[in-house]
């Protein structure tokens, strides 16, 4: 009972501080919205694909034809630049305005149609995804021009060697018909490629990503759960400071039901948070969390005890508010960044990624993306939790073991 | 000379406090050290990005027929064992079951009648993709190798489509070894075509020569320094708050001294506090990283009017606390969100599918925003007409937050 | 006002919102005396002392400092004062050096003659040997001489004391007392605030009783005392109802005053011999048990006592 008591009494603390207490909800709300609209949730953009630039040097048949291959590209989308617009091509590109920028030389058609190399030149930052995603997606566009062409030229090639042409006009327009037809027939070509993704919300996904709440959801949960420790630890140092834990110590109650009463109240501010998070994730972003209740319970529950833990840990080395802000934020950005809620880790290296799971953040990531994007089951989600359990026992012990020390 | 004496006093005492050193320069240092790490397998040739492997499940169901056979071929070439490491399995169930238990993050499924499709001059086939949804760059580069080689057999098939279309049209027919001549034709172009059709991709102009690694960890050190700077200023600030609750600061008012003085020593000290911030984590980044930050004057530029406006935000700040027990919302709560906010770009920027625009502009609603917006410029190669906007607007926000902090502060401390 | 005293106080107001924390109070302290401001928590002596402080400015009247007025005048005031304020302020994370040191500067001094006056201050809180350590890690005691040894640095012409006395041990507060006396010997003006009669009766040269923000009284502590007269002190403990008893003794002859607080009698008397054998006998017919009896002559707390019908300590 004391135990309860002890933790009512912090809550109690916790919630009359109410302007924090809406901090630790509407912040992460408000993050993940933001961080969800930039990487396209709600997917109510004009164009959501990348905006990539074309500057037709050339002008002829085969340059529009490029630019219309290019417009049916799920991935990208081709943004005509006028002549005075192309000595800005570089800065739009640097500044980000442009994934990538294509410029088609003058010549371009007739090099091809001629059978002769040519090429066309594309600015883009290959260390970013955008560019490297562009640039994918001209190649291809270019190669299937390129082909079309040579498709022409040798149809025109057969013809002449079976029939002949009467002139170089009557050639032409045999070139030209063929090309049309070739263009026509790699709008919707033989053999093709068909890329599905698993998972739930895979009708959502574009070929390269899944829709943006999804990651941003959970990312941001697990970062402002960790944030909400500042004033749970604040309560540990003002008790000490105070006095009041001394105190405390000569009533009947033991140490350890002191470290477990403060432990139980972080662990049902925690829990509190993460209910109201799943449920706007679940009803306003249509994240489908509730598509397995138990896992995502049990994920909450054994994310709840290890930050728990760790807030109880932190309170107890802490000496004064100033040491509380400190760790907190600190671990809050590093526990972050290195456990894959910021970036995912699919864009670091190995090295990173299997540091990265070295961390409890990195496996609440997996546990709650197995669910909501995977689309995966119970069993998904036994890993991570056992791991975050994991660290909850070891994290609590530490706090105990530096509990003894205290008051 | 009291200003001096009080600027003296506040700066040891930041320099002894385990918030400044931890939080001001080793916090900054570590998270831009921890993304490099993170991004360490950038190559130094600058390709770009070298991702760790990408497991791939290759079901070739089409075991008889070269098409099936070349594309995994292909895929089990050398040259990509640095990408992927595909292993080839029976059945395409379990290939897809694999991807669902992360066991693989792509199954390239290839059917039965590949081949038969490829010689057939209507035959169609798909070749299937599947991936994780979680995973973008492995799939990717998946895809697109997969689509190189299907296109090239769907380019030879359309080639000989049209060229049959085009001679049946002018009456001439076309049998079977016209049409082999036409598909061993466009396939000796086709393989000739990488060397001769290729792009030519080059960087952005006027943007200094640096790797990718850079290119990379320059914004993210940038937005990180912002950030810190901004929570040591506000520290800084908030160290009146403070003094007034342990009776330090009354107890100065009990002296001849008045409260311009206070708060001039407060400004002189926050500023010199922060130039040496800024020194250390620019120098330091600069040696371990390779940033290259740019010229000096306009790195002075930026660097002042990010002070000022720090400043500024932190003053006003304090003026609008009541006590220091508020501080850990402003700490995690204000100056995070704000911080976050402002480096939104710097982490939105390189995604496929970001909305950049909306961002740049949704950043500079804070002054977080202007400060990263300014250094960003300064790492391209922007020079003193360039960053001045900024500059002017950051110095603006700043004395004004700065004038009605200290007016609201003046009337608190009267 | 007289402008030849160090502190001249006259007619003094202070309203905080409808309270009137400080209402009318007029006292003047000569060079070189200690002078008191006794009275329970509450009465007004801190506000009062907030304002001679030049950190409140009076709503009413006005109060000079060595012939400076603190309305007009503050930074002159402040030249000539030393504050020692009644919660410990200094800066933990500075030493005790460091601290003399920025306090010095504070105060105006510089250079050389900064440095040897912190010296002769360390000596003189018997800080010299702990001149190097963190004031965080202090004990109490010392932190409380530091904090007294700030306010001498500028040898200031006047020194206002907060109750500096308050919640520390009895060997540090028998060293404060000392320094005071110590100060006075040397010709420093001692303006002293408490609200334990003892400390008054031992420093003070002149004493004033401040409760709900006026002065009730003033004088050395003899006119205090004879206001008084030479009636007795009579605490009485009892077994049994004190208010019925409270009610009876009110009217027998001989008792002035009779107060009852946590179940103890304070009772004013003409004459403890006359009044004594009448209590026990009251005490008997009522039924009750009179378990513990002291005298005490007059003093402040008693002078107290009689003036407001509380006990200083209340």
């Amino acid at each position: 009972m004391r135990i309860l008591d002890l933790a009512f009494k912090d809550l109690r603390q916790l919630v009359r501080d109410w302007k924090a207490a809406a901090f630790l909800v509407v912040m992460p709300i408000v993050f993940t919205l933001t961080f969800g609209f930039a990487f396209g949730g709600f997917g109510g953009e004009a164009d959501p694909r990348l905006p990539v630039g074309f500057a037709d040097q050339d002008g002829g048949a085969l340059s529009r034809s490029l630019l219309e291959m290019l417009d049916q590209s799920e991935t990208i989308h081709p943004i005509v630049l006028e002549a005075a617009d192309a000595d800005r091509v570089d800065e739009q590109v640097r500044e980000g305005e442009l994934a990538a920028a294509v410029i088609v030389p003058a010549g371009y058609g007739d090099s091809l149609l001629a059978g002769e190399p040519v090429g066309l030149t594309v600015i883009a930052d290959e260390g970013s995804t955008g560019g490297v995603a562009a640039r994918s997606e001209i190649q291809a566009a270019a190669s299937r021009l390129a082909g079309a062409v040579q498709a022409a030229r040798l149809g025109a090639q057969t013809f002449e060697e079976r029939v002949g042409f009467a002139d170089e006009a009557a050639r032409q327009s045999f070139v030209d018909a063929a090309v049309a037809e070739a263009l026509a027939a790699w709008a919707d070509p033989p053999l093709a490629v068909q890329v599905r993704q698993s998972g739930a919300v895979a009708e959502e996904a574009s070929a390269y990503g899944v829709g943006g709440f999804a990651h941003t959801s959970p990312s941001m949960m697990v970062q402002f759960a960790i944030a909400g420790l500042t004033g749970a630890g604040e309560i540990l140092v003002l008790e000490r400071k105070s006095r009041a834990l001394q105190r405390l110590l000569t009533t009947a109650i033991s140490r350890l039901e002191i470290a477990v009463g403060h432990y139980l109240a972080m662990v049902m501010m925690i829990l509190t948070q993460l209910v109201i998070l799943i449920a706007f994730g679940q009803l306003a972003l249509r994240l489908d969390y509730l598509r397995e209740p138990l896992a995502v319970l049990l994920i909450m529950v054994t994310m709840a005890l290890w930050v728990a833990a760790l807030g109880l840990l932190i309170g107890l080395i802490s000496r004064s508010q100033e040491h509380v802000i400190i760790m907190s934020l600190a671990l809050m950005f590093v526990l972050s960044g290195m456990g894959g809620a910021w970036v995912p880790l699919e864009y670091t290296g190995r090295a990173f990624q299997t540091i990265g799971h070295l961390l409890p953040t990195a496996w609440a990531m997996d546990g709650l993306e197995n669910i909501v994007i995977r689309g995966l089951g119970l069993e998904s989600a036994l890993l991570p939790v056992g791991v975050m359990l994991a660290y909850a026992v070891g994290l609590f012990a530490l706090a105990l073991w530096r509990f003894r020390k205290v008051g | 000379m009291k200003v001096l004496d009080i600027a003296w006093k506040d700066l040891i005492r930041s320099f002894r406090s385990l918030f400044f050193l931890f939080f001001g320069l080793a916090v900054p240092l570590l998270m831009s050290g921890l993304f490099y790490l993170a991004f360490g397998g950038i190559s130094s040739d600058d390709e770009g990005f070298d991702l760790s492997v990408t497991e791939v499940q290759v079901v070739n169901l089409d075991e008889e027929g070269f098409g099936g056979q070349l594309l995994v071929g292909i895929l089990q070439d050398e040259s990509l064992a640095d990408l992927l490491h595909v292993t080839a399995v029976d059945d395409a169930a379990s290939a897809r079951a694999a991807v669902d238990r992360q066991e693989a993050g792509v199954a390239v499924i290839i059917p039965s009648d590949f081949t038969a499709a490829v010689t057939d001059p209507q035959g169609q086939a798909a070749v299937e993709v599947y991936c994780d949804p979680t995973l973008t760059l492995g799939p990717g580069i998946v895809a697109g190798i997969v689509r190189q080689v299907v296109d090239g057999f769907a380019g030879s098939q359309i080639a000989v489509g049209v060229a049959s279309e085009r001679l049946g049209a002018a009456g001439v027919t076309v049998d079977a070894t016209t049409e082999m001549g036409i598909a061993m034709r466009y396939a000796a172009w086709a393989s000739g075509q990488h060397g001769e059709n290729s792009l030519q991709v080059r960087a952005p102009a006027s943007a200094p020569e640096t790797s990718a690694a850079v290119r990379i960890i320059g914004p993210i050190m940038a937005a990180m320094m912002v950030m810190y700077v901004f929570y040591t200023a506000a520290a800084s600030c908030l160290s009146l708050l403070e003094e007034q609750e342990k009776g330090t600061l009354p107890r100065l008012f009990t002296t001849p001294i008045t409260r311009a003085e206070v708060l001039g020593g407060q400004f002189i000290s926050a500023f010199v506090l922060l130039v040496f911030q800024i020194a250390v984590l620019l120098g330091v980044s600069a040696a371990v990283f390779g940033i290259q930050w740019g010229a000096p004057l306009p790195v002075a530029l930026v660097t002042l009017g990010m002070i000022v406006c720090a400043i500024g935000l932190g003053i006003l700040i304090t003026a609008l606390l009541k006590n220091t027990r508020q501080t850990g919302v402003i700490y995690g709560g204000v100056l995070t969100v704000a911080g976050m906010l402002g480096m939104i770009r710097v982490f939105t920027g390189n995604v496929a599918g970001a909305s950049g625009h909306v961002f740049d502009v949704v950043s500079l609603f804070v002054p977080h925003g202007w400060a990263v917006r300014g250094w960003l410029a300064l790492q391209q190669g922007a020079g003193v007409s360039e960053v001045l906007p900024t500059v002017a607007v950051m110095l603006t926000v700043g004395v004004a937050f700065f004038t009605f902090g200290v007016v609201r502060m003046t009337r608190r401390l009267a | 006002m007289r402008e030849e005293g160090a502190i001249c106080v006259q007619n003094l107001h202070k309203r905080f919102g409808d309270v009137l924390a400080v209402q009318g109070i007029s006292f003047d302290v000569q060079r070189g005396e200690i002078f008191s401001l006794l009275g329970p928590n509450g009465a007004g002596k801190s506000t009062t002392i907030s304002i001679l402080s030049c950190l409140l400015t009076p709503t009413q009247g006005d109060a000079l400092v060595m012939g400076h007025s603190v309305v007009r005048e503050p930074r002159k005031v402040r030249e000539e004062i030393g504050v020692v304020p009644q919660e410990i302020a200094l800066y933990e994370d500075l030493s005790a050096r460091e601290n003399l040191d920025f306090w010095g500067r504070m105060y105006g001094l510089r250079g050389a003659a900064l440095k040897q006056r912190v010296a002769e201050v360390l000596e003189i809180i018997g800080l010299t040997d702990r001149q190097k350590g963190r004031v965080g890690k202090f004990s109490g005691g010392m932190k409380r001489r530091l904090n007294i040894g700030i306010a001498l640095l500028h040898r200031p012409q006047v020194i206002i004391m907060d109750e500096p006395t308050v919640g520390i041990d009895p060997q540090t507060r028998r060293n404060i007392l000392d320094s005071v006396k110590e100060l006075n010997r040397n010709g420093t003006t001692t303006l002293y605030t408490t609200h334990y009669m003892e400390e008054a009766q031992e420093l003070s040269d002149h004493i004033a009783i401040m409760d709900h923000g006026k002065i009730i009284a003033s004088g050395t502590h003899e006119e205090l005392v004879r206001i008084v007269g030479e009636m007795d002190r009579l605490d009485l403990v009892l077994s049994g109802d004190v208010e019925r008893v409270l009610g009876e003794w009110q009217g027998i002859a001989g008792v002035c005053q009779a107060t009852a607080a946590d179940g103890k009698l304070t009772l004013l008397v003409d004459d403890s011999n006359l009044v004594l054998p009448r209590l026990f006998e009251s005490a008997n017919r009522l039924g009750v048990r009179i378990t513990s009896v002291e005298i005490q002559e007059p003093n402040l707390e008693a002078v107290f006592l009689h003036l407001t019908g509380r006990a200083l300590r209340d």
